[in-house]
């Protein structure tokens, strides 16, 4: 039989919890994570909400300020060379490998490898530019650049868990995570690799967010219980998040062998770029109805057979309309049932993907469909979708993830519940 | 015409002291003062050794300050590489010296390191 990736393991550093039962209740009841932020200190700043990771504290760019939960063991050898975003991932993979049943040791066979995603820390890269041009060059923190670039993660946590297989960063904005996923599977399928840990991060804090206000892409609506409302005719951008997502995927042999917990089947993915602007998405999505067709083809299943969509859709004007019409091309009769799961989180960039195929994971092995919260009055562009206001208690059998992000580029994963 | 910045040998950008000590113990920040004031050796051990523990990646055994002066700094007490560049630019800053970097590959173990911060740090002071 050939290779399956299934999904025995999840670890969740979010906005709406940090830890699995947290996430669970907080979907199923469409409870948000969003907060009343001040960015800057500055009142004029008009974005006023973002979704936030609580219990964690990163104060100034000093390790030593920072603080995270007293659950978590991170020592001063590896937190010197991480993000904000890499405490949070180091967290969600502790969680992820106890859930999956596995030890440090298991991973350091060169047959598990190891995909990551971020667009790095421009806290702390802004930090380390700022001390070198102060010192004329002369001084700098030596962590500075593994700490800060993008590829942080895979470098900390490929150091840290001694990964001998596969080990890469994906950087496609707001698609990272799900390219990341993605080629997990191809890796597992192609018989290259027995495991994967997948991580995607971001930091929460003003660098890492409100440079999207320059683009108009975040919401400048004040109230966290409207402020992100995908699908809404009154949305009016993202409001940003940060955490970490961490997913074991194995071949379903080697977990089934090891008696692992199975969340879902990864049963197929599909990508397309849109070939239009380096933001803005294309204007009837394009390359996203491609990309879902794709991963529909991959999983060798129609869109008649997909119970769930977990969109893409952030609660941008244009963003949420262009997926509506890619979702109407490629679904045309069938409806199935619909939500963004970003009115509860946030929009998480590199960290969505991970995060959302976490959620489908979720609903797949509890047995709901998670609700469209903060809908009030659906886009004339979804007047064909089956848009459920409250979490639904019927078990899907197959979901389909969507993700987008900058340059055009469109992912999209297939699940299925385990038989 | 064109302009430049001024040049200099060496840099002397703004340390805030207070900032880099905050973090250390309360004897280690009064055995700075004490030492800018009157250069004492015996003051200057504290502060080293209150910034080893700072900067060691791993904290498993007793006090370093109890440590045979002999000791390796990494391989008895698990300093990296990074950790001991972590120190001298952490020195530099503090006690406003300049450190080669044929002069930190020397460097091996914790009397060393004593010996040669108070040699670079007195010298300055005469200064």
């Amino acid at each position: 039989m050939p290779p399956l990736p299934v999904i025995t393991g999840l670890g969740f550093i979010t906005s709406i919890g940090n830890d699995k039962a947290t996430v669970l209740r907080n979907l199923h009841e469409l409870r948000h994570g969003l907060e009343p932020f001040v960015f800057l200190d500055n009142p004029n700043v008009p974005v006023k909400v973002a979704g936030t990771v609580k219990d964690f504290a990163f104060p100034t760019t000093n390790w030593r300020d920072w603080n995270w939960p007293a659950a978590y063991a991170i020592d001063r050898e590896t937190v010197r060379g991480l993000a904000p975003h890499g405490v949070y991932a180091f967290c969600a993979v502790q969680q992820a490998l106890a859930e999956a049943g596995l030890g440090v040791d298991a991973l350091s066979d060169g047959g598990t490898g190891l995909f990551c995603a971020s667009a790095g820390s421009p806290l702390l890269l802004g930090q380390h530019l700022s001390q070198m041009y102060a010192t004329r060059g002369e001084r700098g923190n030596p962590m500075g650049i593994v700490s800060s670039i993008a590829g942080t993660l895979n470098f900390n946590l490929a150091a840290y868990y001694h990964i001998r297989g596969a080990v890469c960063g994906f950087v496609s904005a707001c698609t990272s995570s799900s390219h990341a996923l993605g080629y997990a599977m191809d890796e597992i399928r192609l018989g290259r690799q027995q495991r994967m840990l997948v991580v995607g991060a971001e930091d929460m804090n003003t660098e890492s967010i409100l440079p999207f206000a320059s683009l108009r892409a975040l919401s400048v609506n004040p109230n966290p219980d409207t402020a992100s409302r995908p699908f809404d005719r009154r949305r009016d951008g993202f409001v940003g998040t940060g955490g970490a997502v961490a997913l074991v995927v194995e071949d379903a042999a080697l977990a089934h062998r090891r008696g692992a917990p199975i969340y879902a089947e990864l049963a197929g993915w599909g990508q397309a770029g849109d070939g239009h602007s380096v933001a803005a998405s294309h204007p009837e999505g394009a390359g996203l109805r491609e990309a879902m067709r794709r991963a529909l083809a991959d999983a060798q299943v129609t869109p008649r057979d997909i119970d769930y969509v977990n969109a893409h859709a952030t609660s941008t004007p244009a963003g949420d309309r262009s997926e509506a019409l890619a979702l109407q091309a490629v679904f045309g009769g069938a409806r199935p049932k619909v939500s963004s799961t970003k009115a509860l989180t946030g929009h998480g960039l590199s960290l969505a993907g991970a995060m959302e195929v976490a959620f489908c994971a979720l609903a797949l092995a509890e047995g709901f469909i998670p609700g469209a919260a903060h809908l009030e009055e659906p886009d004339p562009a979804c007047a064909s979708f089956d848009l459920p206001r409250t979490s639904l208690d019927s078990a899907p059998r197959l979901v389909l993830k969507n993700s987008s992000g900058f340059g055009g580029s469109n992912v999209c994963h297939v699940l299925r519940r385990v038989p | 015409m064109e302009t430049h910045l001024p040049l200099s040998t060496s840099v002397t950008p703004p340390v805030d002291l207070e900032e880099k000590l905050r973090h250390l113990p309360v004897d280690a920040r009064a055995a700075f003062r004490r030492f800018q004031a009157d250069g004492k050796a015996a003051d200057l051990d504290v502060v080293i050794f209150a910034i080893l523990e700072d900067f060691i990646p791993k904290k498993t055994g007793p006090a370093l300050a109890g440590l045979p002066g002999d000791t390796p700094l990494m391989d008895g007490l698990g300093f990296d590489s990074l950790a001991i560049t972590e120190i001298i630019f952490f020195a530099e800053d503090l006690f406003g010296i300049s450190i080669s970097n044929e002069e930190i590959l020397k460097v091996r173990t914790i009397d060393e390191l004593r010996r040669f911060i108070l040699r670079k740090a007195a010298a300055k002071r005469a200064a």
